[in-house]
């Protein structure tokens, strides 16, 4: 379990280089560059509040449906886009894991910090929001970094899986796909969590996304905290990050052979 | 610490996973069968490499010269018996690995130089050598994607060249680049041979350049070791 930190101090540069390139490489050679980390939460964003503010309607207690549904979309692209492309990660650098040797986690890790970078970017985007609907955030909202850090951990656990996964049986990048449309539709993104039938919720709940998600929101803008859930996806997710690190050690050493 | 190579008795398999569809796994995986099937690509080798040696790694496709290498390089694991290595490895990589297209010749010596375990400060240092090296200062920022493969080579060689790893690993990557490049790469080579401190494992289809620059050769044969010898009798037993 010591090793868990290693690759930060030992590979430091290593991982602010793969990293780097993560970020710098995916736009290069497109005109409008780094406004795409922009313009695709912004489109989502369009799409959305047009099918649920105005064809359907959802209760969002006084709070404008755009800035409610940003306020869950941003973490959950986070969320998304590290595990679709950290699926593909491995598979992609295969080059590398048949020649140099270094600690493979590495990897994935550039990728969930290179989407972080994106994710600090598109949250201006949140702000300029707030001005323009003239919407206040509540004093606990700084509260949303620390929640947001469980939301890494998950994420982190759910890369380091499928990646390794991923390089076994390619299958999981199409799954992984799937999964992930399933996995927003389940939990309250574009929907207020109210509208879950009662005799559910708790299955319902069992998603971890479901605690971090409404626990963003309150914090945000100033509801009560349901510290149960919150605590449950916490749990869940230090337990699938431990689960998705373990299995990624242990298939590490294989990699080489098998990509 | 003196860097060392020892090989003890090392076995290598690989599973072979053929393709199968769905309704013949199963059955084969309910019966208990395992369904990828091993090949044993290295049989019992056995050797040591010790500091200031320049070996090659002499035999046909198929011997296990490229296996051996990923031993080296700490890539994969053999499957019996003990691989030990100290000190840190520089393999030439090949063409194109770790480097990324759409980067620039300058970004991409950084990139590569940290997956060769450089540091920054380590790569600042050199990086006016690495660039000279390469004599590509007018399209160093020009993606990589607009380099020949032999621009591509050059650059590669010469950040690996530069590593301060006491062990470097070259895989018949000299084959690229024109005769004028090989040669100051090879001349490099020696340089570093010279200081006597690195080891150098070097596989290469091409006589001369193996006589020429290597004291020691290992000659392999489907996973064998047939001899371990000077280069000059070795290639007399290959051809």
């Amino acid at each position: 379990m010591f090793s868990l930190l290693t690759p930060f101090r030992s590979h430091k540069y290593l991982l602010l280089q793969l990293t780097q390139k993560e970020i710098k490489a995916r736009y290069k050679q497109s005109f409008v560059g780094y406004a795409w980390i922009l313009l695709n939460p912004l489109a989502q964003l369009a799409i959305y509040t047009f099918v649920f503010s105005l064809v359907f309607r959802f209760p969002t207690n006084n709070i404008p449906y755009a800035i409610f549904l940003f306020s869950a979309l941003l973490p959950w692209t986070f969320f998304q886009t590290t595990i679709l492309s950290a699926t593909n990660c491995l598979v992609n650098h295969a080059d590398l894991l048949k020649k140099v040797a270094f600690p493979r986690e590495v990897i994935p890790y550039s990728v969930v910090l290179g989407k972080l970078v994106d994710f600090i970017f598109a949250t201006a985007v949140f702000f300029v929001f707030l001005l323009f609907y003239k919407v206040t955030l509540h004093a606990s909202a700084l509260l949303f970094i620390p929640i947001f850090l469980i939301q890494i951990v998950l994420t982190t656990g759910v890369s380091l899986f499928l990646a390794a996964a991923n390089l076994l049986y390619r299958d999981i990048q199409y799954l992984t796909g799937l999964i992930m449309l399933v996995w927003f539709y389940a939990s309250p993104i574009v929907y207020p969590l109210s509208l879950v039938p009662a005799e559910y919720v708790w299955a319902y709940k069992l998603n971890p996304m479901v605690g971090l998600t409404e626990a963003y929101r309150s914090v945000l803008f100033g509801y009560p905290l349901e510290i149960s859930i919150l605590l449950w996806s916490a749990i869940v997710s230090v337990l699938v990050f431990c689960f998705g690190f373990l299995f990624f050690k242990k298939v590490e050493r294989v990699f080489a052979d098998v990509v | 610490m003196q860097p060392s190579i020892i090989f003890k008795n090392v076995k290598k398999e690989f599973l072979l996973q053929e393709d199968r569809t769905f309704k013949e796994f199963l059955p084969s995986l309910l019966s208990g069968k395992g369904w990828a099937t091993a090949k044993e690509v290295l049989h019992d080798i056995s050797f040591t490499i010790n500091q200031g040696e320049t070996v090659a790694l002499v035999g046909k496709n198929g011997a296990g010269k490229s296996t051996i290498l990923k031993l080296i390089a700490g890539v994969t694991y053999p499957s019996s018996g003990k691989v030990s290595v100290i000190g840190q490895v520089a393999p030439l990589i090949e063409l194109g690995a770790g480097f990324h297209h759409e980067l620039s010749g300058y970004e991409n010596i950084f990139l590569n130089a940290a997956i060769l375990g450089m540091h920054k400060k380590e790569i600042e240092l050199c990086l006016s050598d690495i660039i000279a090296f390469s004599e590509l200062e007018e399209y160093l920022h020009v993606p990589l994607k607009k380099y020949s493969t032999g621009m591509q080579m050059r650059l590669a060689f010469s950040i690996a060249i530069h590593t301060p790893a006491p062990i470097i690993l070259v895989d018949e990557v000299l084959a690229v680049g024109d005769a004028d490049f090989q040669k100051k790469c090879l001349k490099r080579l020696t340089e570093i041979k010279n200081t006597g401190d690195k080891i150098i494992v070097f596989v290469s289809h091409d006589e001369k350049s193996v006589v020429n620059f290597c004291e020691r050769a290992l000659l392999l044969k489907d996973g064998l070791m047939i001899t371990d010898g000077s280069p000059k009798t070795i290639f007399n037993l290959y051809s």
